[in-house]
């Protein structure tokens, strides 16, 4: 689905990805973990095209992209903030991908309508969003993205902002979602947990340099993602 | 309490316009009488004389401030947006605020020269780039704040989404900006409306806004039209105020 060879960044002196290659098949989730400051939303922004790479090549179903606008990769990239336009209710929140492609009035409300129920946020279409909770605007911001049949969903931390309990019932859902829609998804976060549970591989991002593990088994032996010391802590934390 | 004290405040900023407002409507006011003598609509007459002097000069105030404040906001936004996401940003602010180092007056004069050099002094055109020279710095300055990586962010999202820069300007960016927009306009309507040094030294007094035609019926000693300009002095902007409150307060509100 698609494919990132050598893919490298600078920022002035600073060298931000290095040598970052990977492949992600379709309907696949890759989860990528690291620090702050690893490259994570460097590495996402290129994908997305709101950065370019300064050497490597992206291909996308087989095709470079590298060259492309945003608007014409497909590819869907959301923020830790839900990001939902203020001036504008759920319902219109949910269409706008679907006005910006002219598609027709009736079709957009039944889409609309359709994802409303989905989401369980039928009730609240015609409310503003300062009127929704976090977990409801990050359900409207999915909806939103997921309306358009994005090619592939980047999302940055985007339970980063949710307490606790909200975020556990949300990394449920968008995991039921990511099945029913068959979502190819990046999904970027310092949790490991959260890693753990969304991605069906796992990455591990260290100073612009990017390892993918054959499997969470092998990710989780690996002394250096720290995932061993945190089972310790837990094993005597019951003890 | 609080009530009586909010009336009493009023009645203290309206009790000069109000003063203004008899004053210009009174054929002879002589002291010690509380209310003038006879009362006369033949200054507010001379407003809508087809050649009337006072009527043309508000006609052509509310032109160049409309002209101003319109041309400062968009430039002005425009401007602010490019500087907000330029690595230099803080250079650019720098020079924002030049023209602010001086009085409107001695700037003036410090660009008199150049005016002349063009053709451009006593004429309508001077005095709008004159004053385009102030109020559009002071709209990039207002508009600057506006700016901030949740915007920036939105753009973003637009563009993935599908949307061009186009759409994300119409779509987003300016129904989120429309209250600073206002604010921006008002203020640079006011900064227009008001000028008086920087309009008389380019203008050399052929240009005869309402301003000017304040303090010429002030040096003539025409108390009853001097009050008459004033009070339509203080009219267009009050007005604009108005209007500029309850748009900014609905914004405030819906976002």
């Amino acid at each position: 689905m698609i494919h990132c060879e050598r893919l490298n960044k600078r920022f002035g002196s600073e060298q931000v990805l290095e040598e970052v290659s990977f492949s992600l098949a379709e309907r696949e989730t890759l989860s990528v973990l690291g620090r702050s400051g690893s490259g994570k939303t460097t590495l996402l922004k290129i994908l997305a095209g709101l950065e370019s790479a300064d050497e490597g090549e992206i291909l996308l179903k087989g095709q470079r992209i590298n060259e492309q606008s945003p608007q014409e990769r497909g590819i869907v990239y959301l923020y830790q903030e839900a990001l939902l336009f203020p001036h504008l209710n759920v319902f219109e929140n949910l269409a706008f991908g679907l006005r910006l492609r002219r598609t027709p009035s009736p079709e957009v409300k039944r889409a609309v309508e359709e994802m409303l129920a989905r989401l369980g946020l039928s009730e609240q279409a015609s409310k503003m969003p300062y009127q929704l909770s976090g977990g409801q605007k990050q359900r409207v911001s999915f909806g939103r993205a997921l309306i358009i049949n994005p090619k592939v969903l980047l999302l940055d931390e985007p339970f980063g902002a949710l307490d606790v309990e909200t975020r556990s019932s949300m990394q449920a859902f968008l995991k039921e979602v990511s099945l029913e829609y068959q979502i190819t998804a990046i999904f970027v976060t310092h949790d490991l947990k959260e890693a753990l549970l969304m991605g069906d591989r796992i990455g591990y991002m260290r100073a612009g340099k990017l390892d993918i593990y054959d499997s969470k088994e092998a990710f989780v032996q690996d002394p250096r993602t720290e995932a061993q010391s945190e089972i310790e802590f837990w094993k005597r934390y019951q003890s | 309490m609080q009530k009586g004290f909010t009336y009493l405040l009023a009645a203290l900023i309206l009790l000069p316009f109000s003063l203004l407002l008899l004053l210009s409507l009174a054929e002879g006011w002589s002291f010690p009488s509380i209310l003038p003598d006879a009362w006369t609509a033949e200054h507010w007459s001379r407003l809508f004389q087809l050649d009337g002097d006072l009527g043309q000069s508000l006609l052509l105030s509310i032109g160049i401030s409309l002209f101003v404040a319109t041309v400062a906001t968009i430039s002005g936004f425009l401007t602010s947006r490019f500087i907000a996401y330029s690595p230099f940003r803080e250079r650019y602010l720098i020079m924002a605020y030049c023209p602010f180092v001086l009085s409107p007056v001695v700037y003036a004069a410090c660009i008199h020269f150049f005016f002349i050099k063009m053709g451009l002094s006593g004429h309508i055109g001077g005095v709008l780039i004159g004053q385009l020279i102030i109020a559009y710095p002071f709209a990039v300055i207002i508009c600057h704040g506006h700016w901030n990586e949740r915007i920036r962010s939105m753009e973003q999202l637009v563009a993935t989404l599908g949307g061009s820069r186009r759409e994300a300007f119409q779509k987003v960016i300016l129904p989120l900006s429309k209250g600073i927009l206002l604010v921006c306009f008002f203020q640079c309507y006011l900064i227009s409306w008001f000028e008086y040094g920087l309009t008389t030294l380019i203008g050399v007094g052929k240009v005869q806004t309402m301003t000017l035609k304040v303090f010429q019926y002030i040096n003539e000693a025409d108390i009853y039209l001097a009050a008459l300009s004033s009070w339509l002095l203080f009219l267009p902007p009050a007005i604009l105020l108005w209007f500029n409150k309850r748009f900014v307060f609905r914004e405030v509100n819906v976002s």
